[in-house]
């Protein structure tokens, strides 16, 4: 056993409690999304969800220089499989922008651009995200049909978080405004422009 | 000497005098209410928008859990609540009074599995704890040779939380259950920190499910 002197193990031990404070925030999202309680479109739909969207990750340095990185893509599939198995009669994830029967039309998301806050920035004890996704809805040969923006928010209160503040209370910010995503989709769905049009050509419009 | 003797008669009688909670609990009835057999609840925090005063989510927790312990009601958690009626109760859809509730049960889907849940009242909980005062400091010495605190610290938290029971199927509030706690900590250090703790938000939290629960319950 070797015998590192007191005085040795303390200023160790102070230099590793320092590093730790000084470590940048990374989060990387993992997890499932809850099955959204609507009546389904009784039609098939595909998505299209590509390696950019997938891979999303958003760096920035704030703070002093501290680089915080918050890796978003990881859930993207699973937000919206669970989405899909909510408000569609089936659903289908496509390698490309084309489809056969009987699917009817295809989402194609990207995130366009997420940005957060911290307490420090803002003054409060709120960490919140913003996550600005651009939908592109396709006929199943692949032509446009329309596009249309969704802005989702979220935010978490550091006093829920007493151990790993920081990287918890930016993670539940982040799958709370994954979760407005979903909600806004859910419950917004038939009155976004190019959808409404294509619902009322099914006789879905209602 | 005298310094020290006068130091350890102030944590002993912050010992015998801290950490005591002053709890005090109210509520108003506005309908009937009752719980039978297979009828369950749901406790909710309300957090729709950023707020100095968001309740904490341990404290809705812990409200949950005291209602639903020994011989209590059945309660479901928020979390479990909020997933289970997705995207009902997200911050962006969530109802703000009892007049949004006609839109909600409106919905097939939602009212179906409310009905399978067989949740009767939701009860919204609001308020939040906080420190009020303190006083006192307090400084602690490390070197590689050792080190210890020595002072004397002092502080106040006030806990004020209020919950509105809800009946889903009158679709109007039935009451207000407010809870009020108010307790010193104390933190004297001699070398080594002592802290006398008031247990205020527990004690919020306890009262106020105590209450719930009897307000619940008594049929009236």
């Amino acid at each position: 056993m070797i015998n590192t002197p007191r005085h040795v193990r303390g200023w160790v031990f102070a230099l590793l409690l320092a590093l730790g404070a000084c470590a940048s925030p990374k989060i990387s999202m993992q997890g499932s999304f809850p099955i959204p309680l609507v009546n389904p479109y009784p039609v098939a739909v595909g998505w299209v969800l590509d390696e950019k969207l997938l891979s999303y990750t958003h760096s920035e340095k704030v703070d002093r220089g501290k680089e915080w990185v918050i890796k978003v893509g990881s859930v993207q599939q699973a937000m919206f499989d669970s989405l899909s198995k909510g408000m569609f009669k089936s659903h289908v994830f496509l390698q490309e922008e084309k489809a056969q029967p009987p699917v009817k039309v295809i989402f194609v998301p990207a995130i366009e651009e997420l940005q957060f806050s911290t307490p420090a920035q803002t003054r409060s004890k709120y960490f919140e995200v913003w996550i600005k996704y651009k939908f592109r809805l396709l006929n199943a040969d692949g032509s446009l049909r329309g596009e249309f923006p969704l802005t989702a928010y979220g935010k978490a209160h550091t006093q829920n978080y007493s151990m790993n503040t920081t990287t918890s209370a930016l993670e539940e910010a982040t799958n709370a405004a994954c979760r407005d995503a979903l909600a806004f989709f859910a419950l917004q769905f038939r009155t976004l422009p190019p959808v409404k049009t294509w619902l009322d050509e099914e006789g879905l419009g209602g | 000497m005298l310094l020290i003797v006068r130091l350890v008669a102030v944590i002993l009688t912050a010992a015998f005098c801290g950490g005591c909670v002053t709890a005090r609990v109210e509520e108003i009835r506005e309908g009937h209410t009752e719980m039978a057999a297979g009828d369950t609840i749901a406790v909710l925090g309300r957090r729709e928008r950023p707020s100095a005063a968001e309740t904490e989510l341990d404290f809705v927790d812990c409200v949950s859990r005291n209602m639903g312990g020994g011989d209590g009601v059945s309660v479901i958690p928020d979390r479990t609540f909020r997933d289970t009626l997705f995207p009902w109760f997200e911050p962006r859809t969530a109802p703000s009074n009892t007049r949004d509730l006609p839109d909600l049960i409106g919905h097939p889907t939602f009212i179906e599995r409310l009905n399978s849940l067989g949740i009767k009242y939701l009860v919204w909980i609001e308020g939040s704890t906080r420190r009020t005062d303190s006083a006192g400091t307090m400084s602690c010495t490390v070197s590689p040779a050792g080190g210890g605190c020595f002072g004397f610290l002092t502080w106040e938290n006030d806990s004020e939380y209020e919950a509105s029971i809800w009946d889903i199927k009158q679709r109007r509030t039935v009451g207000k259950v407010s809870s009020d706690a108010v307790g010193t900590s104390y933190m004297p250090a001699l070398i080594v920190p002592v802290p006398i703790i008031a247990r205020v938000k527990n004690s919020a939290c306890t009262s106020l499910a105590d209450q719930l629960k009897t307000f619940l319950t008594s049929e009236s």
